[in-house]
């Protein structure tokens, strides 16, 4: 696969302020104006990270770990949230017995359920999907609603005086004239669940997980190691959010003039 | 002249919309036939109701009392008997230009080989050859608005309602735009009912000018417009023809201007 310059070039700015960022850091701790103790240099992370990966992939145990509950926790959220966004924007009686809820809940950080969840639903894997699943889904229930509720009237004249019935409307208007709210939804939500994962796993996780290394590493006074975890956790929303909802966004909305390309 | 059979005919047309506190009848006892082949166009005031005469004969809205007869049949809801064109062209982004024009003929079911080749002689028709794949945001103005009414022609309807198609164009583009649409309609053969508050574009178009009075909306004045085609901005006749629309008219935007005074 050849990439073309102008790929390379997007990335190399974006790695640009990351790598001077770095150099100076290593500076620093080369003149031993950072304790080692405390902050340990990019250079010793790496290499803490490489410990922790090659000789036993204990690293990657963690992620796969937190990625495989991130999985369950966003997938279910996004599948309900977007099902309860609907309805919520195309039925009054829906949307008129629900916002009051949504907007209560909405304002609830998730990680303030953490602690109920741990007595209700235990420790372990379960309190941690359960708090993933609440991080995300009131974004997409919320998104997914306005962008129903906000679709121009005329719009769904248009079908409808062409004989569009009503499942037609749904899948060939709404939907994707709501894309635009939705997959902001989602890619909002990344962060969020992204955020209640590694909370959560601190503070509900009996083995593995990102969130857990970090914490664990607490008890050791393993600064390095909680550097190896932050660099992994900030890595992982970047990657997903990126990756995964970037590419959706570019083969539709982008596509589709309904969003400005991002520069 | 040569006076077709009636194709569509309002009969003691009101419309009062019901703005909370008070009441504003839009349409009062409003009465008009519209001749089969006809390009009939409607002028008047600004509110005069001429536009929500349109919507009520699309099914967008129904009349507190009357009837219209399409073919003698009574109308009520939308349906592809009926074509409309929106001042804006409330194309669909995520469908291209054919996929657009081809919706109507989606929805009635029509195999997709012969909805492509049906779509495209109306693609050729408003001359978008080439643009059949493009997605609306990448057209100027002029170009969505003809594939506007190159959607509403597709599926081939009985009748065509336009808006103000041309409302939000500059001039250059508008009287290009009139233009072709004669050619259009020419070839296509439809009965036309065209709302515009620019008499020099009902002067050019019509075969049949409707004056409407001011709110609430009535029939003031029938002028027929015996002038060959293509016709000229500029020649005496039709001067005289527009003087006589202008000098109707001119009463009611008086009216209009009085009303907006007192509120």
């Amino acid at each position: 696969m050849v990439f073309p310059i102008s790929k390379i070039v997007k990335v190399l700015r974006f790695l640009f302020p990351l790598l001077i960022s770095l150099a100076i850091w290593e500076l620093l701790a080369t003149f031993h104006l950072l304790d080692p103790k405390l902050v340990p240099s990019p250079s010793r992370i790496t290499l803490t990270m490489y410990s922790l990966t090659v000789p036993q992939p204990t690293l990657l145990v963690y992620l796969y770990r937190s990625i495989y509950r991130f999985t369950i926790g966003y997938g279910l959220g996004a599948i309900l949230g977007i099902g309860v966004g609907i309805l919520m924007g195309i039925n009054k009686h829906f949307y008129r017995m629900a916002s009051p809820i949504l907007s209560l809940l909405i304002s609830v950080p998730t990680i303030a359920w953490v602690p109920l969840f741990l007595i209700t639903v235990g420790i372990g894997d379960e309190t941690i999907i359960l708090a993933i699943f609440l991080g995300c889904f009131f974004a997409i229930v919320y998104n997914t609603m306005n962008g129903i509720r906000s679709i121009n009237k005329e719009l769904i004249w248009a079908s409808k005086i062409m004989g569009a019935k009503k499942t037609t409307i749904f899948s060939k208007v709404l939907l994707p004239g709501a894309s635009v709210s939705i997959i902001t939804g989602l890619r909002l939500a990344v962060g969020y669940s992204w955020r209640a994962l590694v909370g959560a796993e601190m503070l509900a996780s009996i083995s593995g997980g990102i969130g857990y290394l970090v914490y664990a590493a607490r008890a050791f006074n393993a600064v390095n190691i909680m550097f190896t975890g932050l660099v992994i956790i900030a890595l992982g929303g970047l990657i997903i959010d990126n990756l995964v909802l970037g590419a959706l966004e570019k083969k539709t909305i982008e596509k589709w003039g309904m969003i400005k390309k991002r520069v | 002249m040569r006076k077709g059979r009636i194709k569509l005919k309002a009969i003691n047309i009101t419309k009062i919309f019901d703005e909370g506190k008070r009441k504003v009848a839009a349409l009062e006892n409003f009465n008009l036939e519209v001749r089969e082949n006809e390009f009939t166009v409607i002028v008047g005031p600004t509110g005069c109701g001429k536009s929500t005469f349109l919507y009520l004969v699309a099914g967008f809205e129904e009349p507190t009392k009357g009837e219209i007869l399409l073919d003698g049949k009574p109308l009520t809801k939308p349906g592809p008997d009926r074509g409309f064109v929106f001042q804006e062209p409330n194309l669909y982004p995520w469908r291209t230009v054919l996929g657009n024009i081809m919706f109507g003929l989606e929805i009635m079911g029509v195999p997709k080989e012969d909805a492509v080749k049906k779509a495209m002689y109306y693609v050729n028709m408003v001359g978008l050859k080439g643009f059949e794949n493009a997605y609306p945001h990448t057209l100027s103005g002029g170009m969505k608005q003809r594939v506007g009414i190159a959607r509403a022609l597709a599926y081939n309807p009985e009748i065509l309602l336009m808006d103000e198609p041309f409302g939000a164009l500059d001039a250059q583009t508008r009287k290009v735009m009139q233009q072709e649409l004669i050619k259009i309609w020419e070839r296509a053969k439809k009965t036309v009912v065209f709302v515009t508050h620019s008499v020099i574009e009902a002067v050019y178009l019509a075969d049949t000018i409707v004056v409407m009075t001011a709110r609430p909306g009535r029939v003031k004045g029938i002028i027929n417009v015996n002038l060959p085609r293509p016709r000229s901005y500029t020649d005496e006749k039709y001067l005289s023809i527009r003087k006589k629309v202008l000098s109707l008219l001119e009463e009611e935007v008086t009216k209009t201007l009085a009303i907006q005074r007192k509120l």
